[in-house]
């Protein structure tokens, strides 16, 4: 891996829950598990798609999206959302998220394609988290879409009726 | 009279599993070919297929009775297996196919309608002194019925749909100030699905288990039960994965219960396959709930440890046949466990995750028997349910049955859609679940993450967005790829660059 830029000698992936993962480059191939270092070979055929080798055991892996430096991975059927940090630009994210202070948004997306039943909270209200936000029905079953955090209602985009794609925003919540 | 060519009304691993017990009684098999899964597995594997893929179908094939009784009739099928859901459960269908010559597959019509609406089968519960949660006295008609009906009964209760099942239209309420916005959800809801609004309310029995007793009837008068199966393992009222037998009964238990089951089978005359739902509570104190008029989609686990075809049953008792055994022959052996492995998202509440299955590989271990309506290349359609496949599992005892449920779990292979998967192989290993005194709360109550990975996993998974980021970012000859056209990269794209790492 000599054909890597130079000047770069670590690279961090962040979890959307804010845990850090540190690699030293240039990547190496394999991965330290306890005190033991184990090769990691990314392979794909026709049977199996895409997979990740580790131990003579197969994972299932897949990029469902990638943007700029995010990443989102679906290894063993569980989705993992990273973004790729360089010293430098964690640095920067740091002093940015200083500024911004705690005041964070939670978008609430519609999880699947469906119509809107009803509407159970309005701007401003405060909401716990588990509290049933609004009941979308989707493959014959009403989905009842709780509130992911502790916060205040700032925007409500739902409509009680409508029909919603998935990824369509619904709900914004003010965390605190 | 020997059924020899049979329309199978349904649709997915229903109609393959029915497919596969025909065909071994030598009876031919029709199925209907639809606009939303023309390629489906089922098609493939019938006699003759019906295509109604011309159809604007204003009402879904499978619940269009006129055009279903077409269908046999113009395909010369003397019986009908409705599966379940769709029109399993509708007295008019079966009593239209009867009208028409054609024999129905499951019980009469009058049974039927008397456990399909809850309210006649609570009154008949109580004739036959069958336990049963305190009750409204009939249907609710509005929001000051159901007040009152609630303050006699007392905090919690449940509201359900007298027509009702599958736990659409059921609304658990605690405190009276939520009850009458419950009544109206639940009262929409049970309109839409079932086509009658009315709502009955029941005490509310907290974290009870689900048992229910899968009951055989012929129309000779004959009736047996076939043991438990305990589904408590559920989420919004639907079942995840089901055990036969159950480790909250012992015999005396199984026996009184099984009696009561069948009494109750018996006080409307029934005869196929048919189940008995319960409550049963931390003290052992049983509640009838409902009777469900149809195989069940877990009716595999009764079938391995009793080693009777539920299917072949209904197709012989419903040609007239009599049981060829009594209730002292039915002999329980082993432990069989089903996990229902659906498109769902398990990191977003299970919500359904609809999508092309890209590849799907089953494990073919002699413990395990898959019931599939699907393969690699199909599609779990959002005009459907989201089940992939049942993974039956069946060993000694529950120990070695959880045993092997692991080693199977780990044998799956699916990619395209989410799946239930990751829930699974967590609860083989959470110590409520092993120890059996998990109630129908432990999914909501219980648990605190739906799914299992370790942290080498998500390492793991960290490591390939490193990986993929230095490959795209950090060389010199980086090819740039977008991702945007499609939810998933082809195997094309990350062959050329396994082979460039």
């Amino acid at each position: 891996m000599n054909d890597e830029k130079p000047e770069i000698k670590k690279l961090y992936a962040l979890s959307s829950e804010n845990r850090r993962f540190t690699f030293s480059l240039p990547l190496k191939n394999t991965i330290r598990i306890g005190k033991r270092s184990y090769a990691v070979t990314l392979k794909s055929d026709e049977k199996f798609g895409t997979y990740i080798l580790l131990k003579n055991r197969k994972y299932p892996v897949e990029v469902v999206r990638s943007r700029q430096n995010r990443y989102e991975i679906l290894f063993n059927d569980i989705s993992y959302t990273f973004t790729i940090e360089t010293p430098f630009s964690l640095k920067r994210l740091k002093v940015l998220r200083s500024y911004s202070g705690k005041a964070e948004s939670e978008v609430i997306k519609a999880p699947m394609p469906g119509k809107i039943i009803d509407v159970l909270v309005r701007e401003g209200a405060a909401v716990l988290r588990g509290e049933p936000l609004l009941i979308l029905e989707a493959m014959k079953m009403q989905n009842e879409i709780q509130s992911p955090v502790n916060g205040h209602i700032t925007r409500v985009m739902a409509k009680s009726g409508t029909n919603v794609m998935k990824d369509d925003v619904l709900i914004e919540i003010k965390v605190g | 009279m020997k059924i020899k060519r049979l329309l199978i009304a349904n649709r997915g691993e229903i109609a393959v599993r029915i497919i596969s017990t025909a065909r071994e009684m030598k009876i031919e098999t029709v199925v209907v070919r639809n606009a939303n899964e023309p390629d489906a597995m089922y098609v493939s594997l019938a006699d003759i297929v019906f295509d109604n893929t011309e159809d604007p179908e204003e009402i879904p094939v499978f619940l269009n009775i006129g055009r279903l009784i077409e269908i046999a009739i113009e395909t010369k099928c003397d019986a009908v297996h409705p599966g379940y859901g769709f029109l399993a459960e509708n007295a008019y269908f079966a009593q239209k196919c009867i009208e028409n010559k054609i024999i129905f597959i499951g019980p009469s019509p009058d049974a039927i309608y008397k456990m399909g609406n809850k309210t006649i089968a609570r009154e008949l519960a109580m004739k036959q002194g069958i336990p049963m949660a305190t009750g409204s006295r009939g249907n609710i008609g509005n929001e000051e019925e159901a007040a009152a009906a609630a303050e006699l009964i007392g905090y919690p209760v449940i509201i359900k749909a007298a027509s009702g099942g599958g736990g659409r239209g059921m609304r658990i309420v605690r405190k009276p100030e939520e009850l009458e916005k419950m009544f109206l959800i639940a009262s929409k809801e049970a309109e839409k699905a079932f086509n009658d609004p009315s709502v009955f309310i029941e005490k509310y029995i907290e974290n009870p288990k689900h048992i229910e007793f899968q009951i055989l009837g012929d129309t000779k008068g004959n009736i047996v039960h076939l043991g438990e199966r305990e589904c408590s393992i559920q989420r919004k009222h639907q079942k995840l994965l089901e055990e036969a037998p159950s480790s909250a009964l012992d015999d005396n238990l199984r026996e009184l219960m099984g009696s009561m089951a069948v009494r109750m089978a018996r006080a409307v005359g029934y005869y196929s396959a048919g189940t008995v739902e319960f409550l049963l509570d931390s003290d052992r104190n049983f509640y009838f709930m409902e009777m469900n008029t149809r195989i069940q989609v877990e009716h595999p686990v009764t079938e391995m440890i009793t080693g009777i075809d539920l299917i072949e049953q209904q197709i012989r008792v419903a040609s007239g046949e009599a049981l060829a055994f009594r209730q002292k022959d039915v002999r329980i052996k082993g432990w069989s466990i089903e996990c229902r492995i659906n498109a769902e998202d398990v990191q977003a509440g299970f919500a359904p995750d609809p999508g092309k299955i890209e590849k799907l590989v089953l494990p073919s271990d002699p413990y395990v028997r898959t019931d599939t309506g699907v393969r690699a290349g199909s599609a779990i359609v959002s005009s459907y349910d989201s089940m992939i496949a049942k993974l039956i599992i069946t060993g000694t005892d529950r120990k070695d049955a959880i045993r092997k449920c692991k080693l199977a779990l780990d044998k799956v292979w699916i990619k395209g859609v989410k799946t239930t998967l990751p829930f699974f192989r967590m609860l083989v290993r959470n110590p409520v679940f092993i120890d059996g005194t998990f109630t129908t709360a432990f999914i909501e109550k219980q648990l605190d993450k739906y799914y299992l990975n370790s942290e080498y996993e998500e390492m793991l998974a960290a490591w390939l967005a490193t990986r993929l980021f230095v490959d795209e970012n950090l060389r010199r000859d980086s090819i740039s790829i977008d991702y945007e056209n499609g939810k998933e990269m082809s195997p094309w794209l990350l062959n050329k660059r396994i082979n460039q790492f």
